[in-house]
């Protein structure tokens, strides 16, 4: 009787790791062909004296001022002040809005009170509190957080409730076959399949986060790269506001691929452009 | 096994759904359920799972736990996308208790080796081995099957029903299959129940003394297949 299920399937052959890492790499060396053109150009021209050095110094001088800088550690203090702003801030934002998203992503009723007034303050332009903030909580730290909070919440809650909503009915219909509790149903099915859309909502979050820290210490602040862009504005320095948007293109760019690494690890199951092989 | 008595579901007022089904099936029987779409077939699967609880009517079977007594296989696999085949044949118990367990449902699907794949990595046909595994992890009193092949090819279609061929044969699951494909039910059942009408209400019941596995192209089969056409009669109102 076993000769009627004479089908059988064989796992498919194994993706060449090899090759598919030196396909990456030749690609990310390809992304770098701009940059350092641009950068040689940018050199020549300030050398040559195509652009006036007081507006545009060169990158050489940009890192031999951001150096001098580093080496009495000067740079190191504005450097972690603003990452500390930037992850409480985050850590912050990105915890209230998994709390509330979960809860109007599942309960109608939650959703129905809270959902309208969540997307009206979304309307407020977030820099708008900037004066609040300072007005209630002081020029301190928790003022420059809770701005970065708020900033980091709102991508984060959209795309997780809309995540929550868009789940296929037919796999919630799975798991009430198997009997599942709320709970469960939270655990098993709704969180997973919410997932992408969560991860995608802290990545947004955190560009997010960092446009507001620097609107934060750009604002009020004595210490941090927003702040060092400041100083170097008011003492004609312009290689410091480089050299702090700089930084900040560096420091956004690791922390996304943070993320980034985290979203291909954990949503490699996913059926998209991605993952094809 | 299971009796269901005077059930009743109806929607848009009376005019979709069905009415007064009454039936009872044997243990280890297959029975299928014929009709044309909208006769509310699909939505009997739906009570009896427990996935649609507004009906009228009596339901009984003989488990302890009522809820736990129905497995159910849809049309579509539905498998957890972010599960890997064993995790999703395993989903809603421990994977440690039941692990070889269902490392033997899936050796008995043919889909050995594609234990740590992902649904996208599979084929329609592959992913509704891995469902079939998955309904019966839970050794269901009773398997509830709604069109389980009806989005597959003719071929992987007439291999999965082989396949769930040589399941009944070694465990001998009661089982209710939902299905359009009058073909099908002839080769896989013990008796077809004919529902008809809007709502749909059970018009006759023809039982196949047939041993299984039957040949596709069995006479008796083919006479069968045209009492059951004149019966579905679509121009009678």
């Amino acid at each position: 009787m076993s000769s009627r299920t004479e089908t059988t399937v064989r796992p498919a052959a194994r993706v060449n790791k090899a090759r598919a890492v030196k396909r990456n790499l030749s690609g990310s060396w390809l992304g770098l062909i701009l940059p350092v053109f641009i950068i040689l150009l940018w050199e020549y021209a300030s050398r040559s004296g195509w652009v006036a050095p007081h507006l545009l110094p060169s990158p050489t001088t940009v890192v031999n001022e951001m150096a001098a800088l580093a080496q009495g550690g000067e740079l190191l203090g504005h450097i972690t002040i603003t990452l500390y702003r930037v992850f409480a801030g985050f850590l912050a934002g990105a915890i209230a809005a998994v709390l509330l998203g979960a809860a109007t992503g599942y309960v109608k009723v939650i959703h129905q009170l809270l959902d309208p007034m969540l997307q009206a303050l979304r309307a407020i332009p977030s820099l708008a509190w900037v004066p609040l903030f300072v007005l209630w909580i002081g020029i301190g730290e928790a003022s420059k957080i809770t701005l970065v909070a708020v900033g980091v919440f709102f991508p984060v809650y959209l795309n997780l409730t809309s995540g929550i909503q868009g789940i296929d009915r037919k796999l919630i219909e799975v798991g009430r076959i198997y009997n599942f509790t709320s709970l469960q149903q939270i655990k098993k099915i709704i969180l997973p399949a919410a997932l992408p859309s969560f991860i995608v909502g802290l990545r947004s979050g955190l560009s997010l986060g960092w446009m507001f820290v620097v609107a934060a210490e750009l604002l009020g602040a004595s210490q941090g790269l927003g702040y060092l862009m400041v100083y170097g504005q008011n003492t004609s320095a312009p290689s410091l506001v480089i050299g702090s948007i700089i930084l900040f293109a560096i420091f956004g760019k690791i922390t996304d691929e943070i993320l980034k690494r985290i979203q291909t690890k954990t949503l490699k199951w996913q059926d998209n452009l991605e993952n094809a092989s | 096994m299971l009796a269901v008595h005077q059930v009743s579901r109806t929607f848009q007022n009376g005019k979709a759904g069905f009415e007064n089904i009454n039936l009872q099936l044997q243990r280890g029987e297959v029975v299928g359920v014929l009709g044309t779409s909208g006769c509310g077939k699909s939505t009997l699967l739906r009570v009896l799972s427990g996935l649609d609880p507004q009906f009228e009517g009596s339901i009984r079977t003989e488990a302890e736990r009522p809820e736990e007594a129905f497995g159910m296989m849809f049309q579509e696999p539905r498998l957890m996308p972010w599960l890997t085949v064993l995790d999703n044949v395993t989903f809603g118990f421990s994977k440690k208790q039941k692990k070889s367990e269902a490392l033997d449902l899936i050796e008995t699907v043919g889909l050995q080796g594609f234990e740590k794949h992902y649904p996208k990595d599979l084929s329609g046909g592959m992913a509704q081995r891995a469902a079939i595994a998955r309904s019966l992890l839970s050794q269901p009193d009773i398997l509830l099957l709604d069109e389980p092949f009806s989005a597959l090819d003719a071929f992987t279609k007439m291999q999965l029903q082989d396949l769930l061929l040589s399941i009944w044969e070694k465990r001998r699951t009661t089982t209710l299959l939902v299905t359009h494909d009058i073909d099908e039910a002839l080769y896989l059942c013990d008796r077809i129940v004919i529902m008809r009408g809007q709502p749909g209400q059970i018009a006759s019941e023809i039982f196949i003394n047939r041993s299984k596995p039957r040949k596709r192209g069995d006479h008796r089969l083919a006479e069968l297949k045209e009492e059951i056409l004149k019966e579905l009669d679509f121009t009678k109102p």
